[in-house]
C-alpha cells in the first residue's frame, strides 16, 4: 500500500478513535443548565472547571483523590524495594533454592483477584483493617510485589557478580551493597515498575469495592463508579467531568512514559 | 559459575542469613496476603457458608449446583464471548495499526490517538461509553442524522450489550497492542526483509512469509495477555450494565462477585472463583504448550 493511502487510513481511523474523547470533553464542559441528553455533539458553553469542582463535592471524590494518591505512591514504592530486596537475595547473595523462592513469589500473580477477595474481606473485617488507609496500602503493596520481584531478578541477573565481590573486598556490608550499589544501578527498572504499578493501583476498582466503604478511604475509581450509578440526567455533565478528572493523571503519565509501559508489559505478561 | 574463590557452597552459607533476611519481606507479604486467602477460598468452595456461624462441609455440591444453573452457564458463554471478541478485535486492529504505521513517516503521531484511551480505568471507559450508548445518546443521534432511527437498545439487548462492551474495550486496548507489535516489527532484522523485497514480495506475501513468522513470539505474548485479561473481565461490565439486564451480560468474575458479596453465598462464590482460576490456568498452560510445540513443528 502506498504511503499516502496508509496515512489516510490511519488518520481516518485515528479520528474515529478520538470521537469518544471529543464527546467526553464537550459534554463534561456543559453547565447543568445547558446540558441536554439529546444534543451531545454540539458544544454549548465551557463550565468544565465548575463541573470538576462539583464532581469533587459529589460522592466524596476529593477525599478519595488524596487517599488514592497516597496508595499509588506509597504502595509501588514499597513493592519496588521489597521486590528489589528479593531479587538481590536471589541473584547477588545467591540464596540457596533461589529459583524456588522466586517461583513462590511470582506465583502470586497467576490467579485472578477473585481467588483472594472474600478471605481478605473476612480477615480485614476481623482485624480492623477493613476500610482503613493502612489496609489498602498493605494489599496494594502485596499485589505489586510479584511483578516487581520478577523484573528486579531479571535486571540484577544482568549485573556481573564481580561487582558484588569487589564491594565485599572494599568491606561493605550486604545492606550497604544493596542500598548503595545495586539499587542505584537499577534506577531505570525501579522507575519502570513504579510507573506501571502506580497506574494499576490508581485504576483499581475491585479491591476498593470490596475492602473499603467510607469516602476518605475509598479509592477514586471506586468512588467514580458509585457516582456514576447514583447521579444521571441533568447531572450527567458532572459525572463526565468526574470521569475526566479521574482519568487524566494516568493518561498523561502513560503518554509521557509509553516505552516503559510497553517494555514492562512485554516483560511482565500482565 | 565463574568464580573460583572459596567455593560456591561455603560462599552461599556465608550469606545465608542476610539472604533470607532480604527475601523475607516479599515472601511473608505474598504468603499472608495472597496465598493464605487463596487456600482459604479453595476450602470455602467445598462448604456452605453465609458469613455467620461456621462453614459447613458439603463436598462438591457447590460445583454440582453451578453446572445445573442456566445463569451460570450463560455467564460462562459470555466470558467465552469476551475471550474470542477481545482476541479478534483489539489484537487484530492493533496488529493492523502497527503494520500501517510501520516505517511510515509520522507513524508515532498517527499511533497517538489509539494510545490515549489505554491508561483509562475500566470504570472510566464505562462512564464515557455508557453516555455515548444511552437511549437517544450520542450514537443514536449520529445514526439519526444518517436517517437510521430504529436503533437497538445497545446496553439492554443481549447479547448485543456484551458485543458493544467488547468494542468499548477494543477502543481502549488497540493502542497498547499496536505499540507492542510495533516494537516487535522494529526488532525484525533488516536483511531477510531486504532479500524478500528484492525477490518481489510485498503486501500480503511479505506479511505471510516473513513478518508473521518473525512476529510469532511477540504474538504469543499479546494473545496470552489478552486471553488471561479477558477471562477476568469485571470492571467495564460492572460499570456499564452491572451484568444486566437481569443477569444477561454477567461474566464469571461478576457472577463470583454477586454470589459472594450480594447474595452472601460464600461457598458458592468461592467455588466459582476456583472454577475461574482453573480455567485461567488451563488456558495459559494449553496455550503455552501449543505455542511451544508448534515452534518445533515449523
Amino acid at each position: 500500500m502506498s504511503r499516502a493511502i496508509r496515512t489516510a487510513v490511519l488518520a481516518v481511523l485515528g479520528l474515529v478513535w478520538l470521537l469518544p474523547v471529543y464527546l467526553l470533553l464537550v459534554n463534561a464542559a456543559k453547565s447543568p443548565a445547558a446540558f441536554t441528553t439529546t444534543e451531545s455533539w454540539r458544544p454549548t458553553d465551557f463550565s468544565l472547571l465548575a463541573n470538576i469542582g462539583e464532581a469533587l463535592e459529589l460522592s466524596g471524590l476529593a477525599e478519595s483523590a488524596g487517599s488514592t494518591l497516597l496508595y499509588a505512591v506509597v504502595s509501588p514504592a514499597l513493592a519496588v524495594l521489597v521486590g528489589a530486596a528479593a531479587g538481590f537475595a536471589i541473584v547477588a547473595l545467591r540464596l540457596r533454592h533461589g529459583f524456588a523462592w522466586f517461583v513462590a513469589i511470582f506465583g502470586g500473580t497467576v490467579f485472578p483477584l477473585q481467588m483472594i477477595l472474600l478471605p481478605l474481606f473476612d480477615a480485614y473485617s476481623r482485624t480492623g483493617l477493613f476500610d482503613t488507609r493502612a489496609g489498602m496500602v498493605i494489599v496494594y503493596t502485596a499485589i505489586s510485589i510479584p511483578f516487581s520481584a520478577f523484573v528486579m531478578r531479571n535486571f540484577f541477573s544482568g549485573i556481573a557478580h564481580n561487582v558484588f565481590e569487589a564491594a565485599v573486598i572494599d568491606g561493605a556490608s550486604t545492606w550497604r551493597i544493596f542500598a548503595r550499589v545495586y539499587l542505584p544501578m537499577a534506577s531505570s527498572a525501579l522507575v519502570a515498575i513504579f510507573i506501571l504499578q502506580a497506574t494499576f493501583i490508581w485504576n483499581d476498582f475491585l479491591l476498593g469495592l470490596v475492602l473499603s466503604q467510607s469516602d476518605t478511604v475509598r479509592p477514586i475509581v471506586t468512588s467514580l463508579a458509585g457516582m456514576q450509578s447514583t447521579y444521571g440526567g441533568a447531572q450527567m455533565s458532572t459525572v463526565l467531568a468526574g470521569g475526566l478528572l479521574v482519568s487524566l493523571p494516568t493518561v498523561v503519565l502513560f503518554l509521557f512514559t509509553q516505552k516503559f509501559f510497553a517494555r514492562g508489559l512485554a516483560l511482565g505478561q500482565y | 559459575m565463574t568464580d573460583t574463590t572459596p567455593g560456591p557452597r561455603a560462599r552461599r552459607d556465608q550469606y545465608r542469613w542476610p539472604a533470607l533476611g532480604f527475601i523475607a519481606p516479599g515472601v511473608l507479604l505474598v504468603a499472608v496476603l495472597l496465598y493464605l486467602p487463596l487456600l482459604w477460598t479453595v476450602l470455602l468452595g467445598f462448604t456452605e457458608y453465609d458469613g455467620l456461624g461456621d462453614p459447613e462441609w458439603i463436598g462438591l455440591e457447590n460445583y454440582a449446583e453451578m453446572f445445573d444453573d442456566p445463569e451460570f452457564l450463560g455467564s460462562v458463554l459470555n466470558t467465552l464471548l469476551w475471550v474470542g471478541g477481545t482476541l479478534l478485535v483489539p489484537v487484530g486492529i492493533g496488529l493492523g495499526v502497527a503494520l500501517l504505521t510501520w516505517n511510515l513517516k509520522g507513524g508515532t503521531w498517527l499511533r497517538l490517538p489509539f494510545l490515549i484511551p489505554y491508561a483509562l480505568s475500566g470504570i472510566g471507559v464505562g462512564v464515557i461509553w455508557s453516555f455515548i450508548l444511552s437511549g437517544d445518546g450520542a450514537l443514536d443521534q449520529a445514526l439519526a442524522a444518517f436517517g437510521v432511527h430504529d436503533t437497538p437498545r445497545w446496553l439492554v439487548d443481549a447479547p448485543l450489550n456484551t458485543v458493544v462492551m467488547i468494542l468499548a474495550t477494543a477502543w481502549q486496548g488497540v493502542g497498547v497492542n499496536a505499540l507492542l507489535f510495533t516494537i516487535g516489527l522494529q526488532s525484525i532484522p533488516k536483511e531477510p526483509l531486504e532479500a524478500a523485497r528484492m525477490d518481489g514480495a510485498s503486501g500480503p506475501r511479505l506479511f505471510g512469509s516473513i513478518l508473521w513468522p518473525m512476529l510469532r513470539p511477540l504474538t504469543a505474548v499479546v494473545v496470552g495477555l489478552s486471553i488471561v485479561a479477558s477471562l477476568k473481565t469485571f470492571d467495564i461490565v460492572q460499570g456499564m450494565t452491572k451484568g444486566g439486564p437481569g443477569r444477561d451480560s454477567e461474566t464469571l468474575a461478576l457472577t463470583m462477585y454477586k454470589e459472594t458479596f450480594v447474595n452472601s453465598e460464600y461457598g458458592l462464590g468461592s467455588a466459582i472463583a476456583v472454577f475461574l482460576t482453573v480455567v485461567t490456568l488451563l488456558a495459559s498452560v494449553l496455550y503455552l504448550r501449543q505455542q511451544l510445540s508448534s515452534k518445533h513443528g515449523v
